[in-house]
């Protein structure tokens, strides 16, 4: 029990005392059992109040704090700093609010207010008088992380992470590295190529001594909290040695290959091997092989001795204080016949057109063995849906095309350029690339979403009719060779990290961040940080802020030794504990487990304090320090005994 | 439905239009031009169908008519995508469309062509004075019946089947159901703005709009006089010195005032100057040249110098023969009539839609 408390009532200028007679509250409260000192102030956050504050205290030996003024939201961290300053736990104060909740709502009935007010601090009182002084935990950290993804938010967060001193595990679901960009060719505004990016992000990593790189690695379990995760990874084998890399060899070795399948780095519309690489002088640079097609033929292992069809995937157990999560997009696979899709033979993605682009050779583009010369672009699929989930803008897609346009026109000068848009969104510097293209002679129309666009193809023709809002909605048609969908951003298909790792998903199904624009990358799981695309659609210079904001967000949970996180967590009383799983059910974080000695335990440092478990113990077992029961209940009976 | 046409876009640069594909819809020119109304909404408007190659709306249209080029939407631009130029070309593009004979479209859009034909003209000319069957005074009879017969010509075969062509592109086409009361109230606004183009005064006042509206309405009243001077009155046959002194002070008017406009054209003082098609630049020359080689024709015959100088009357009915062969029935000199009977055609249309007699 606290007997030496100060009570400090704030007039807020005249924001409370303007509605609260503040000399009334502060002679109600101070004969209040256990009230030292009781006073009013016009601004409590003023300078001199705070010193005033700090004087007291420590001249009276002060053991508990209340300030009545605004919203805790607003100003308790102030105070709490300011007990701090004079030697008390900050635990030792409780912050009344009566401004948001007194004087300004009540501002018809002064003295209801002043009554309302005066219950407010005596219930305060009453809390503090039971508070305890708890010191922050304490956690040991294990200095190493693990970054999930190696495009190239993941690459750049671990080079990033690497510099300050970390060890750093970059793992890559993938048999190759680079994650999208490998894809792309020519970027937007750089003139880069995608590859050129991967290969120089990839020189830098394999020169690091602190990174740690596997690719064909697989999160597969994830245990702990933070400081001190143990993640368990599966290593896919390559079954081919990484000391191949004679390409004369790798070349026959491939061409021996019978099996073809759909090759996903174009998207499905060429073919590979079972055996295959991507491009020339892919990182890593040797081919591997995809088991799920293989028949096991043995074919390329005549040709190269380096190939093992026996070998046998592997399990990493790495231990880490934090994790970053880069997982990246897929593109929007349209639906089955959504404006042609997989019905007419020319509509294809964005995606397979840039692929298309990449790898045809210069002079005339050809799609099916038939010349392409007009270019239908028709934005927005899978994106800004009206009726579907995908309801946000995905943000890099007209940029895409319309750099992908232009770039096109210097390896297929013939093409001629036609944009069917919802408004065009080449936010930024990228708005010159549209101004580029308008001038160049592409022709933009635009619809509105209830009225889209038209794909049809009859008399092996296939047009798109647009009632234009540009032309006074005329109805215009253009005949098109091909037809692109410019689809959107999803996230990763087929990506159990988030159920692995207990991470949120937004409705949009991307991961949520904790808050958008003060903690953009930090996630509710303590440790665990989100960058790149797979928090939600990004370009790649949003990539990489991303990145490089979450490599140094990450780098705060494990450059010390120790860490420290709030008290104000739960606390199981074990004799009064049963044992019935009720709480583990309700705990939304899996912090709590049951001990050796049969009963709950809570691991403070996955705890958030939610209070989610109290309700459901049916013994009562289960006090959330800093809101205890006895600490509520004096408040209530304060309140009710009032009334 | 109507179908996507590049080609017509480049077409229209042939015309003069420049970077009118650079135009992203903002609506700035349409908003800062002062003619432009909620029902003839330009020029916004005409670039999208131009944009989208809609040629048949396009000559359907009388809008790039109603546009005096002040140049504001042009100034104004976000994208520099020269609204003020692509109008100017269309009137030029519409010029061809109207001209039944197709040969204002080769002349606008090849310059070797034209020059072609002025070449030809010159050889016609002098061929025909060298090969000895006219006297020099006999010859200038027959220029003075050139004249005569070249206005009632190309009145004939060119200008007014074009009239009509433009009539049924214009009004005809669109099923506009004007009686002929409708055509006889309008009258007055196609006299009005035949003789006084006084839409220019609505303009917003770039630069000296106003000084130039002014030169341009004396220019045309100064050639019109000159026409029927020479023509009716025989400025170089007559002994009136009425007559004679008119003819100085039109044929004046016309060198003076052209001089300044090729002066604007060299110095590119607003925007209506900047940006000369090669068609713009031999209409002012050819009619500078015209008002000072028939000044300079009638001061030979006041001093008795044209006998010894007869070459001055050579060029002069040079000029004057590319002028009324070419330049008059296949080019800007056009603009002249479609602008009035466009005001024309659009106030007829404006009565019938309304039904006000």
């Amino acid at each position: 029990m606290k007997q030496r408390i100060g009570v400090y009532i704030c007039h807020c200028g005249g924001n409370i005392s303007d509605y609260v007679d503040v000399e009334k509250v502060r002679e109600a409260v101070a004969q209040n059992d256990g009230v030292l000192i009781a006073k009013t102030t016009m601004f409590a956050c003023a300078d001199s109040n705070q010193k005033g504050m700090v004087q007291d205290i420590k001249e009276n030996q002060l053991d508990g704090v209340v300030v009545a003024s605004c919203s805790p939201k607003l100003h308790e961290i102030t105070f709490k700093a300011v007990v701090e300053r004079a030697g008390l736990n900050k635990y030792n104060y409780v912050h009344a609010n009566i401004r948001e909740q007194v004087s300004w709502p009540h501002s018809d009935n002064k003295a209801g207010a002043t009554q309302k007010a005066i219950q407010i601090v005596k219930a305060a009182i009453a809390k503090v008088r039971l508070s305890e002084a708890i010191e922050p935990l304490e956690v040991d950290t294990t200095q190493a992380v693990l970054v999930i993804g190696a495009g190239v938010a993941g690459m750049k967060a671990a080079i990033s992470l690497s510099k300050m001193g970390t060890k750093v595990y970059l793992i890559e679901r993938e048999p190759f590295i680079g994650g999208r960009i490998a894809q792309w060719d020519v970027l937007c505004l750089t003139n880069e190529t995608g590859k050129e990016l991967v290969s120089r992000l990839y020189t830098e990593i394999v020169s690091n001594k602190n990174i740690a790189l596997y690719t064909g690695a697989q999160l597969v379990d994830c245990k702990g909290s933070i400081g001190n995760f143990t993640a368990k990874v599966k290593l896919s084998p390559r079954y081919v040695k990484e000391t191949c890399i004679d390409k004369e060899i790798l070349k026959k070795a491939i061409n021996a290959c019978p099996v073809e399948v759909p090759d996903e780095f174009n998207f499905g519309i060429t073919k590979r091997r079972a055996i295959y690489h991507n491009f020339p002088a892919e990182y890593p640079q040797t081919a591997v092989i995809d088991m799920n097609s293989c028949t096991r033929c043995g074919k390329c292992t005549e040709i190269c001795d380096k190939i093992d069809l026996n070998m046998k995937e592997e399990f990493l157990e790495l231990k880490v204080g934090s994790i970053l999560v880069a997982t990246g997009f897929d593109p929007y696979t349209p639906n089955e016949g959504e404006f042609g899709y997989n019905v007419i033979d020319n509509v294809i993605t964005l995606s397979q057109f840039k692929r298309l682009l990449a790898f045809s050779e210069p002079g005339k583009l050809q799609w099916h063995d038939k010349p392409v010369k007009n270019v239908a672009y028709i934005y927005c699929v899978g994106s800004r849906q009206v009726d579907g989930n995908n309801k946000y803008c995905s943000r890099y897609c007209c940029t895409a095309t319309i750099n992908t346009a232009l770039k096109s026109n210097d390896k297929f000068p013939e093409l001629n350029h036609f944009h069917f848009t919802r408004g065009i969104r080449t936010y930024g510097k990228q708005e010159q690339l549209y101004h580029n293209a308008s001038k160049s002679g592409h022709v933009f129309f635009q619809s509105y979403e209830d009225d889209p666009c038209r794909v049809e193809h009859k008399n092996n023709k296939t047009t798109v009719k647009i009632n234009d809002i540009l032309t006074n909605r005329k109805e215009l048609e253009v005949e098109a060779d091909i037809v692109v969908l410019v689809t959107g951003m999803v996230p990763r298909s087929n990506n159990n990290i988030s159920d692995i790792l207990k991470l949120p998903r937004g409705r949009d199904n991307f991961f949520n961040e904790i808050h958008m624009k003060l903690r953009p990358v930090e996630t509710v799981i303590d440790g665990i940080t989100i960058a790149g695309a797979c928090q939600g659609p990004k370009n790649v210079v949003e990539s990489i802020n991303s990145a490089l904001s979450a490599a140094i967000k990450t780098y705060s949970f494990v450059g010390k030794d120790k860490l420290m996180v709030k008290p104000e967590v739960a606390e199981v009383t074990p004799d009064l504990c049963k044992w019935c799983d009720e709480c583990t059910k309700a705990c939304p974080f899996d912090a709590i487990f049951k001990n050796e000695q049969g009963v709950a335990q809570v691991n403070e440092t996955v705890c958030k304090g939610c209070g989610m478990c109290l309700p459901v113990c049916p013994t009562n077992a289960i006090q959330l320090k800093t809101f205890s029961d006895i600490e509520i209940a004096s408040m209530i009976d304060v309140l009710a005994n009032e009334l | 439905m109507a179908k996507v046409d590049l080609t017509f876009g480049k077409k229209l640069k042939k015309y003069g239009a420049i970077d009118f594909n650079a135009c992203y819809n903002c609506g700035t020119c349409t908003a800062v031009c002062a003619l432009s109304t909620e029902m003839d909404s330009f020029p916004r408007e005409m670039i999208r169908l131009s944009v989208t190659g809609q040629s048949e709306d396009i000559k359907a249209s009388l809008k790039p008519w109603l546009c005096y080029y002040c140049g504001e939407c042009t100034t104004y631009c976000p994208q520099e995508a020269k609204p003020g130029e692509l109008m100017m070309s269309l009137r030029r593009y519409l010029i061809s469309r109207y001209d039944w004979t197709g040969l204002s479209s080769i002349f606008y859009q090849n310059l070797t062509a034209y020059i072609i034909a002025f070449l030809l003209v010159i050889i016609a000319v002098v061929g025909i004075f060298l090969s000895g069957t006219f006297s020099k005074e006999s010859f200038m009879h027959l220029g003075h019946y050139f004249e005569m017969i070249a206005i009632g010509g190309v009145f004939l075969i060119i200008l007014l089947p074009n009239l009509i062509r433009m009539w049924r592109f214009t009004l005809l086409s669109k099923n506009i159901n004007a009686n002929i009361k409708h055509y006889w109230i309008a009258l007055k606004d196609l006299f009005t703005h035949m003789f006084t183009q006084k839409r220019t005064l609505a303009c917003n006042d770039e630069k000296d709009n106003k000084v130039w509206w002014f030169e341009h309405f004396i220019l045309v009243i100064g050639y019109l006089s000159l026409l029927f001077t020479t023509v009716f009155l025989n400025w170089f046959g007559t002994k009136s010195l009425v007559v004679i002194s008119m003819g100085y002070l039109f044929s004046a008017i016309i060198f003076v005032v052209t001089f300044d406009f090729i002066l604007r054209r060299v110095k590119k003082d607003s925007t209506k100057t900047t940006f000369s098609h090669f068609t713009d630049w031999f209409f002012v020359i050819w009619l500078f040249l015209m008002g000072l080689s028939a000044f300079t024709v009638r001061l030979f015959l006041d001093f008795n110098l044209l006998e010894r100088y007869f070459w001055a009357y050579l060029i002069h009915i040079t000029v004057l023969a590319q002028w009324a062969l070419i330049i008059v029935p296949f080019g800007k000199w056009m603009h002249f009539l479609y602008r009035s009977f466009a005001m024309y055609f659009d106030k007829i249309a404006k009565l019938a839609k309304t039904g006000q007699h």
